[in-house]
């Protein structure tokens, strides 16, 4: 697709109702003789409640309470580490307009909006210019760039009315997920295609988000076998810079794509899934494009015995156009991953299950280099090959040890172990203590590797800054420890403490004195010591009004190994808040209104500008949605985000020319059919 | 991303730098906002009292249907490979929509659902589930010997219901529900459950007659 459609707004609208009709109006003829497709419900219905329930095993079914306080039924939440599940109707009622804001909604996660369309986004700390110690999966398919080994979060979207729940776990995960999985992992899943059946449609605008439509069909291709296409179009208007001047960070973007599921309760079940997008940019230097698409299948199998096997296999590739200013140039970078995995779940016995897997990735990535950004070779083919095997040991009924390591090879430092030990005591049906230790690593990216900024001076003074072909593995040794209760009815609440031990990280050193001191080069020259707390809390307060209340305190003490020599002075992993505190409310009111407000405050950031101290100050704002089910299948929703203060940073060194990030309001109206 | 522009290059210089320039501003808004919030939250602790919400039926509904999936009828219970799976209701319906919204557009083993109300026994037409409601407690004997040996998996929530002859009963204790299953009544319907229906229930036989 020719990003310039783009362009115009209404043609991109046209085009996405084209692609998502299409094929509906095809299919829901041939279909039509059968069943007619079950309307979307309005949310926190009886049906939204039924279809929990149809979700869960018997087992679970008989664990929910026959009368509750709560609105919507909770299935058993035990896994032993720092978890938060969003759920669609969550970010729903949140007003968030893309995955960045919703997961806003994680209290475990540093968000911060860098401008109209970049965000920083980290758990635990080390929200850095280049974060990299963060795995993020939509449906299984990661989305960090092995460019930097961070992720682009202006690519990552979806229609967000379609996405079943984000869960959100701070902490290591390398032991299941592999490398990159350092200080957390966002896990995306989109609903299954048999809940996303019949027509939806979404417009509206606003003040920054200024337009914006989607659409999605969902349909029956034969029995048994249900899909949906869908697809969707906004622009973001300039935010605005400190002194005042437009920021001229304009963008746009759109995307479509479908999913196709078969019947999820028999015993094989396949995915069809893929995506395509493209979007362009506004930056100082020009117009930033990006484009990209992705096809991934998978098919689970459910064997007797309650065993389970699935195999998955995707096709990714993005595309990015970054210009620069003084000296122009630009950089293109185009990534190609192809990625298989296995993974098989048992019991052995009456107290061992069991899961192991193994994966294979090849990713080729391409770079039409700046000549004031280089990255060599400009064609980098990579191999990775994983395998992991975990064992879930039952001690005693209330008892349960965790085991497993995973073991990795990539080309640049070969073998890698993360390996995990977890405790979970269930100290009564309501109550559970959990803590464990893991090591994760973070593999070398190609910024790290292959970076190449010369200074166009003669040799030996060609180069300014370098990548180092001998960067090694950034580690962290983690302990956590956790407790999550049910208290009474109406409360429920977790808190995670942990205290992480990193080795390498990755510092810039001098050359020599002789050759006045060029070329920086990349090194392994930090360690650090980080340590926090993360509580959240639920409190149902009336059967139509929810509370949610969440606190993280993080304490980073990031410095220099003896013999080692940082020309960032040991600042330029971080840009942290120490404490940040969040307060939702959700009620649900007469006449059909809903009526959703959400504050937050963040601390102080301290950030770096070439080993110079920098900071962001701390902020307090409010978002707010009052929404409004006229009938069954059709609902207005006004949005405020950022109310409080007409522009705010959140991001970035100070100065006259740092972004901030306005007051934006804007109205929607949803149909479902 | 900023970074990929320029590392360490054309960022601002050293000398703008101010970090006490717009260093909490004070600003009413917030303080009025913290009140708000405040008064919100002790309304909800006065007013905090039990509103309860029943997910009695709700749960039901989706445990009929999660038998329709761990049951296996005799092919005479159908009267063709395509009929439906019928779910009855003897006497009052205490389900509303949900039993329908449950089983709507689902299917097991490619057969579809239907929904029947029976008012009184002789109601019963041709029926593969059946759950006997709380109002023909009176009469559960009569209507136990009528099915006995009928292919219908029969349901209820009268007390002791399984142990007087019902195929399944659902007892609700500590606010959660719980199966048991009698695998006797099972056996004279001709019906066969899987053993993961049979794992999470208590079973007992039928009484001596």
């Amino acid at each position: 697709m020719e990003i310039s459609m783009y362009r115009n707004k209404w043609l991109g609208l046209l085009l996405g109702l084209f692609i998502a009709l299409a094929p509906g109006i095809k299919a829901a003829d041939l279909t039509s003789s059968q069943t007619a497709p079950a309307p979307s419900e309005p949310p926190k219905t009886n049906s939204e409640v039924l279809t929990t329930y149809k979700k869960m095993s018997l087992e679970e079914l008989m664990n929910q309470d026959v009368t509750s306080v709560s609105k919507q039924p909770e299935p058993l939440r035990e896994a032993s580490a720092a978890i938060q599940v969003i759920t669609g109707d969550e970010i729903r009622r949140s007003g968030a307009s893309s995955i960045p804001e919703a997961l806003r909604l994680a209290d475990n996660l540093d968000v911060a909006q860098v401008n109209s369309h970049d965000w920083a986004i980290s758990a635990r700390g080390f929200n850095a210019n280049l974060a990299n110690k963060l795995l993020v999966l939509i449906d299984g398919r990661a989305v960090y760039t092995p460019l930097y080994g961070g992720v682009l979060w202006n690519m990552q979207d979806y229609l967000l009315e379609d996405i079943d729940r984000i869960e959100v776990i701070s902490g290591p995960g390398g032991t299941l997920w592999g490398a990159n999985a350092v200080n957390g992992v966002i896990n995306i899943t989109t609903k299954n295609a048999k809940d996303t059946q019949g027509l939806y449609l979404e417009a509206g605008g606003g003040t920054e988000l200024q337009d914006f439509t989607g659409v999605r069909y969902g349909g029956m291709l034969t029995s048994n076998v249900y899909y949906r296409v869908y697809g969707k179009y906004f622009n973001l208007d300039d935010e605005i810079l400190t002194d005042g001047k437009n920021a001229s960070d304009a963008s746009e973007k759109g995307q479509g794509g479908f999913r196709i599921d078969t019947e999820p309760s028999l015993p094989n079940v396949f995915t069809v899934q893929g995506d395509i997008y493209t979007g362009n940019e506004d930056i100082a230097a020009g117009d930033e494009r990006i484009g990209g698409g992705n096809v991934l299948g998978r098919w689970t199998h459910a064997m007797s015995g309650g065993s389970d096997m699935s195999l998955q296999a995707y096709y990714d590739r993005t595309h990015l156009t970054y210009p620069y200013g003084a000296p122009l140039g630009t950089l293109t970078d185009d990534l190609s991953t192809y990625d298989l995995d296995f993974q098989h779940n048992f019991s052995l016995g009456q107290r061992n299950n069991i899961v192991w897997g193994l994966g294979y990735r090849f990713t080729q990535e391409v770079e039409n280099n700046a000549h004031q950004v280089l990255f060599l070779p400009a064609t980098l083919n990579h191999n990775l090959f994983s395998g992991f095997v975990q064992d879930e040991i039952k001690l005693f009924e209330n008892l349960f040890f965790t085991l497993g390591s995973k073991l990795e090879h990539n080309d640049y430092t070969g073998f890698e172990v993360e390996p995990s030990a977890r405790l979970q005591w269930n100290v009564t049906s309501k109550q559970m203590l959990w803590t464990a230790v893991s090591r994760a690593v973070r593999t070398p990216s190609r910024f790290d590797h292959d970076l190449n900024i010369p200074t166009f001076l003669p040799p030996p003074y060609q180069t300014f800054q370098s990548g180092n072909p001998d960067f090694e593995s950034e580690t962290v040794i983690a302990y956590e420890l956790g407790y999550r209760a049910q208290l009474g009815s109406k409360i429920s609440s977790s808190i995670s403490t942990f205290y992480n031990d990193y080795d390498d990280l990755r510092s810039l050193s001098p050359g020599s004195a002789a050759d006045f001191f060029l070329p920086h080069e990349f090194a392994n020259g930090l360690k650090a010591d980080t340590y926090g707390v993360e509580i959240s809390a639920d409190y149902q307060i009336l059967h139509w009004w929810r509370l949610h209340g969440g606190y993280d305190w993080l304490k980073e003490d990031i410095y220099v190994k003896s013999g080692q020599t940082d020309m960032n002075n040991a600042l330029d992993e971080t840009a942290d808040p120490q404490n940040q505190v969040f307060l939702r409310s959700s009620m649900d009111l007469p006449f059909n209104l809903a009526l959703d407000l959400d504050s937050r405050w963040i601390d102080i950031l301290h950030n770096d500008n070439n080993g110079v101290p920098g900071t962001v100050p701390s902020y307090f704002e409010l978002g707010a949605r009052l929404a409004w089910r006229a009938t069954k299948n059709l609902e207005f929703s006004i949005v405020g985000q950022n109310l409080l203060q007409d522009q705010h940073p959140e991001y970035g060194f100070p100065g006259p020319t740092r972004e901030e990030i306005q007051r934006s309001i804007y109205g929607k109206v949803a149909w479902r059919f | 991303m900023e970074i990929l522009s320029s590392p360490n290059q054309n960022r601002p210089a050293r000398e703008t730098f101010n970090p006490l320039s717009n260093f909490r501003e004070r600003r009413p808004a917030r303080f009025f906002i913290f009140c708000l919030w405040l008064a919100l939250f002790y309304l909800g602790l006065n007013e905090a009292r039990s509103q309860n919400f029943s997910r009695e039926y709700p749960l039901k509904a989706v445990f009929l249907f999660n038998f329709a999936q761990f049951t296996i009828w005799p092919a005479n219970a159908f009267a063709s490979p395509d009929s439906p799976i019928v779910i009855g209701i003897l006497g009052d319906d205490p389900f509303g929509d949900v039993l329908e919204e449950t089983v709507d557009n689902e299917q097991v083993n490619g057969r579809k659902f239907r929904v029947e109300r029976y008012p009184h026994l002789e109601d019963i037409k041709n029926c593969q589930i059946l759950f006997i409601s709380h109002s023909e407690t009176s009469h559960l004997d009569k209507i136990i010997k009528a099915l006995k040996d009928k292919p219908i998996l029969t349901v209820s929530g009268i007390e002791n219901a399984a142990n007087r002859g019902v195929c399944i009963s659902f007892i609700t204790e500590n606010n959660k529900i719980r199966l048991r299953i009698n695998t006797d009544s099972l056996k004279l319907a001709n019906l066969t459950v899987s053993s993961k229906l049979l794992r999470v229930s208590e079973i007992t036989p039928l009484p001596a007659p």
